[in-house]
């Protein structure tokens, strides 16, 4: 594929690029890429800046298109897209700017285990998290609700597993959120979104989602590393997964309705995939309403996979999860649209905040986050391929001024799934992994090529722009030694 | 036989198909959508056939593309089923009837879980005699 804007963008400093206005008539405001020369040449090669263009069209959309390090090609918004709507200035809500994994997000426990401690059982505590755990396509969990309780699922979120057992009341103050967003509105949920949900409470899913079994290699800060309980060699969990067919079916139904509001409110995209409606709009309102119930799904779906998580630690290690330190550091999500207050130009402005790929990176202090974070800022975590790392960063003061409180998400695709699955040969990559003690299962083989490490950036060169450009700050890093895949 | 070829998409899956009519278009595109997401685990048929009508409305024939595709994906999931064969009963540039034919999806491998598919790079066109799709789905 050529190159895309090629002598366009202009360079503001060795971490953040600039897409003018000009680039194509009808942006409003310009783009702002962050990424360092290396990362900025694969970024060229998909259609992802042509995206941050199309994004800047959107309806009183504030100051800037933003787009993280780990920024591909997606459809409607880039993945790693980041755009605010100023609503009182008629700004839109985009189903794109969510994408159809709602509250797709990661989560991360601690344990106070260390490498030598699981060294020899890795293998058995792979094969149980896979049999244990259900994932996969289409796949079914052992919780299943009736439509009331899963009302109640959609309203509450991680404190409905908390109340039914699957937890701890400490593990909501260490989620986004506390685990529920408030405003979701179960009346705008239709009969085909409740009938996808119902079944996948618990579900891990496919394709990207995962369980890891990490260890930490690297620390970068050593008050950080101290505030959060972190040391060399530690084990910890990292959870991957979102709001399963119920997110799905949300996207899909407002998209269809909002196809029409781009007519009715003449709002004007170069692409159709990019269908919104103002945020005070009855269709804006609707699509927020019914889009934090799946949010609410999400985070009560990767609370319980926490839940069965440390069963099967018990069970493996024999030994309550409680003594082996399985504390939750934190849950965040990656696809998402909030209503935030920032500072724009002097004045305090409500705004609708859409992270397509991207997660939340609150600085020290904001009010957003529980007592025990006040003080590092919150913490964001970053996962990376089956075969290279992981990080726990924390958020910025920086980046509630330049990113609205935004950073990177993962490490970014870089290859196409149909050119990994031709290039990579699956018995070679298990020998690889085997070699440097990763273990793998996962539901479907096709999964471990496409997902394969070569098919992704170096989460290793995403982090350094971030934590250079001053949006979020490494305190650690982790390698997997166990894998389960969907 | 595959009917279909790959477009390239760093993140997602983009096919392009062609078709005599608009009918064969539509029911070619769904064919290929479920070809993509799963296969049979046997060679032999196991579980019966079931079924389903399915009516959609809209504005233009794109969306009436994307629709159609979105409700059979969503049926999919709903009902436990792969579709593996339709009718195009009726068919104009804004309504479709069309008859869907699916078995139990515990008969199959799933491969690939489509979300969806996109308007983003939509294109259905008429070159010719031929009619034309290219469309991204979200995996």
């Amino acid at each position: 594929m050529p190159e895309v804007a090629q002598g366009i963008l202009e360079k503001i400093d060795d971490y953040r690029w600039r897409l003018p206005k000009t680039y194509k008539p009808g942006m409003r405001v310009p783009g702002i890429i962050y990424a360092d020369e290396k990362l900025l040449k694969d970024i060229r090669h998909d259609k992802a800046l042509e995206q941050v263009a199309n994004v800047a069209f959107l309806p009183g959309i504030v100051n800037v298109s933003l787009a993280m390090p780990d920024i591909h090609w997606g459809y409607g918004f880039s993945i790693g897209g980041v755009a605010a709507t100023d609503i009182e200035q008629g700004g839109v809500i985009s189903p794109a700017g969510v994408g159809y994994d709602i509250n797709c997000g990661v989560r991360m426990l601690k344990t106070n285990l260390q490498y030598e401690d699981i060294k020899g059982k890795i293998k058995d505590l792979v094969y149980a998290l896979f049999s244990d755990i259900p994932s996969g396509v289409g796949s079914k969990g052992d919780i299943r609700v009736s439509q009331q309780e899963e009302k109640e699922i959609l309203v509450k979120g991680a404190k409905w597993a908390v109340e039914k057992g699957y937890g701890v009341r400490e593990d909501l103050e260490c989620t986004e959120e506390y685990g529920a967003i408030a405003g979701a509105d179960p009346d705008g949920v239709s009969e085909r979104a409740y009938e996808r949900g119902k079944a996948q409470s618990g579900t891990l899913g496919s394709g990207n989602h995962f369980l890891e079994v990490q260890v930490i290699d690297q620390l970068y800060d050593q008050e950080l590393s101290d505030a959060f309980g972190l040391d060399l060699g530690q084990v910890m969990v990292m959870i991957h997964s979102g709001s399963r067919g119920f997110g799905y079916q949300i996207c899909d139904d407002y998209t269809r309705s909002m196809v029409h509001c781009l007519k009715k409110y003449n709002i004007n995209v170069p692409d159709r995939q990019l269908a919104s409606a103002p945020v005070n709009s009855p269709e804006g309102k609707a699509y927020l309403g019914a889009m934090r119930c799946a949010a609410n799904y999400a985070w009560a779906n990767r609370q319980c996979l926490m839940h069965l998580t440390r069963k099967v630690f018990e069970k493996i290690f024999v030994c309550s999860w409680q003594k082996m330190g399985m504390e939750l550091i934190y849950d965040v999500a990656h696809n998402i649209a909030k209503l935030e207050k920032y500072n724009i130009g002097g004045k305090e402005k409500n705004l609708c905040v859409h992270r397509k790929g991207a997660t939340r990176a609150f600085g020290p202090n904001h009010p957003a986050l529980p007592q025990k974070y006040k003080k590092t800022g919150q913490p964001v975590i970053i996962p990376g391929d089956m075969g290279r790392n992981s990080y726990l960063l924390v958020g910025t003061k920086k980046a509630e001024e330049e990113t609205f409180g935004s950073t990177c998400h993962g490490a970014g695709r870089l290859k196409s799934r149909t050119e990994a699955t031709r290039s990579i040969n699956l018995n070679t990559l298990l020998k690889e992994l085997e070699a440097k003690g990763i273990t793998v299962k996962a539901s479907g083989r096709g999964t471990i090529v496409e997902e394969a490490p070569q098919a992704y950036k170096d989460v290793n060169e995403v982090v350094d722009v971030v934590h250079n450009a001053g949006i979020s700050k490494r305190v650690a890093r982790m390698r997997p030694v166990g894998v389960i895949k969907g | 036989m595959k009917n279909y070829e790959f477009l390239e998409h760093t993140a997602d899956i983009g096919i392009r198909l062609k078709a005599k009519g608009l009918n064969e278009l539509f029911k070619n595109a769904a064919m290929a959508m479920f070809e993509i997401a799963a296969e049979r685990k046997f060679e032999i048929r196991n579980s019966k056939f079931e079924k389903i009508i399915i009516k959609q409305k809209a504005e233009n024939l794109e969306e009436l593309f994307i629709n159609w595709l979105n409700e059979l994906l969503s049926l999919s999931s709903a009902k436990e089923l792969i579709f593996t064969d339709f009718k195009i009963n009726k068919l104009s540039e804004t309504a479709l009837e069309a008859t869907a034919i699916g078995e139990n999806i515990a008969d199959y491998k799933v491969n690939t879980e489509i979300k969806a598919a996109t308007y983003h790079e939509l294109k259905i066109e008429k070159i010719d005699s031929e009619w034309q799709v290219q469309v991204i789905f979200d995996v």
